[in-house]
């Protein structure tokens, strides 16, 4: 009886620090999520991406509406993206269901880390500037009414902004919703790569239009999930619950923080929950197998020089 | 009240009573040590056979008025994924009201695509 609250709480936690981070990045709960319950409480991958796909639901939604207060989220340009992701959701899905079937699990490790680190690339790079430059407007602009306009807290004005590339984020945004199908999770890094460097979207509008966006695409693939038998309703309760206090959490911090310091906690910590993936997937497919505890100094070495490089790098710059 | 209070305010409907469901059920299943038969052991494992797959979503709404705790986190786990599906419908009737019907188009396609994965393609894999 108590092991099995104590269980329970393990999750939930485990659940609050991933909707904490997932709402500050924009990446919504389940990238953290999954990871750490796989990695660290030995759910098995496929309850894990299931209940990481139901909490990213209750972070999106949850969130959401304290953005739309806010007025930042652009629906219009969400939803227009949308079309694109949660078909491609239902691809990604249908592939996570074919390869679980056939025994393959340890590529969604793989590709699971592989996601996680190269979310670190355009983290990295964006961090040097808020709003974009901007870029002319150009025939997807007019009609499909990619402008709007929001008030910035942190920088004390009105910003306004106009989208471009609707084609390029519709295709990114495709692949956004394969990976958030395959993985279960709400894919926001690449949504917001899609928002932001196809768009040129400024990064606030960016993080909350992907984080209403993902919301939707959870439910897609979240829907075959279910019929999968992916979702377990302890777990999913569990981690529903720990990643909207996390989230909650999140969402108040969110307004007040500068980007920069969202940007290089989180990439610490995609780095080393992705070096762990791609070693545990490699080990169960006896590619390269590492024992735990060099497994755990790997990634923690990677991400201490991670760390190190960006910040004599980018670290003095104001 | 504007469409964006109307849609802000059902997200957040929508989660608070998923939440409160899924709550109740958890609850309920380690009071009662058990839950539409399975034992909490059975329930709670990492491993556990009970799954999205095993669970009649019919049998789990007649038996959520009976206060059964795995019931009514299924409940829950439901309303949370309905709450998007809701939105969604939210923006067709909102961008309606602005006569702005490409956009009116473009999110009935996207709720097609809810309405695909959830009815369709399980239709087509059974």
């Amino acid at each position: 009886m108590l092991d099995i609250i104590l269980r329970f709480v393990e999750i939930l936690i485990a659940g609050i620090f991933s909707g904490f981070i997932g709402s500050l990045t924009g990446l919504g709960g389940g990238t953290v999520l999954t990871p750490l319950l796989v990695l660290f409480l030995g759910v098995p991958i496929y309850y894990a991406t299931g209940a990481s796909l139901i909490s990213t639901i209750a972070t999106s939604s949850g969130s959401a509406s304290a953005y739309i207060k806010d007025k930042i989220t652009n629906v219009r340009i969400g939803m227009g993206l949308e079309v694109a992701t949660s078909s491609g959701a239902i691809v990604g899905s249908l592939s996570a269901g074919w390869i679980y079937s056939h025994g393959l699990a340890w590529i969604i490790y793989i590709v699971f880390g592989v996601v996680l680190l190269t979310s670190i690339i355009p983290t990295v790079q964006r961090g040097k500037y808020e709003i974009p430059k901007p870029r002319p407007p150009d025939w997807t602009n007019r009609v499909f009414k990619l402008h709007g306009e929001y008030h910035d807290a942190a920088l004390g004005r009105t910003i306004e902004y106009w989208g471009v590339r609707w084609w390029l984020g519709e295709v990114i945004m495709f692949f956004a919703g394969v990976i958030s199908g395959l993985l279960g999770i709400g894919s926001g890094a690449l949504k917001v790569l899609g928002l932001d460097w196809a768009m040129n979207l400024p990064m606030k509008v960016s993080t909350t239009t992907s984080n209403f966006m993902i919301g939707v695409t959870a439910a897609t693939g979240s829907s075959i999930y279910w019929y999968f038998g992916y979702i377990q309703p302890f777990i999913a309760a569990a981690t529903a619950i720990g990643v909207l206090i996390g989230a909650f959490i999140g969402t108040k911090v969110l307004v007040k923080l500068t980007n920069r310091f969202v940007r290089w906690i989180f990439i610490v910590i995609l780095n080393f929950l992705g070096v762990e993936m791609v070693l545990r997937g490699a080990g169960i497919a006896r590619i390269l197998v590492v024992p735990l505890a060099y497994e755990y100094l790997l990634s923690t070495v990677t991400s201490i020089i991670l760390m190190i490089v960006l910040l004599l790098k980018y670290g003095r710059r104001r | 009240m504007d469409m964006d209070s109307v849609i802000g305010m059902t997200l957040r409907i929508g989660v608070i009573i998923s939440i409160i469901l899924i709550s109740i059920g958890v609850a309920l299943i380690i009071v009662r040590g058990e839950g539409m038969g399975y034992s909490l052991s059975e329930l709670s494992s990492m491993r556990s056979p009970v799954n999205s797959s095993v669970i009649p979503v019919i049998t789990a709404i007649n038996e959520a008025p009976s206060l059964d705790g795995l019931s009514l986190i299924v409940l829950g786990l439901i309303v949370l994924i309905a709450t998007p599906v809701i939105r969604v419908l939210l923006g067709i009737a909102s961008f309606a009201m602005e006569k702005d019907w490409l956009y009116v188009a473009i999110t009935i396609i996207v709720f097609l695509d809810l309405m695909i994965a959830i009815f369709i393609i399980p239709m087509f894999l059974r």
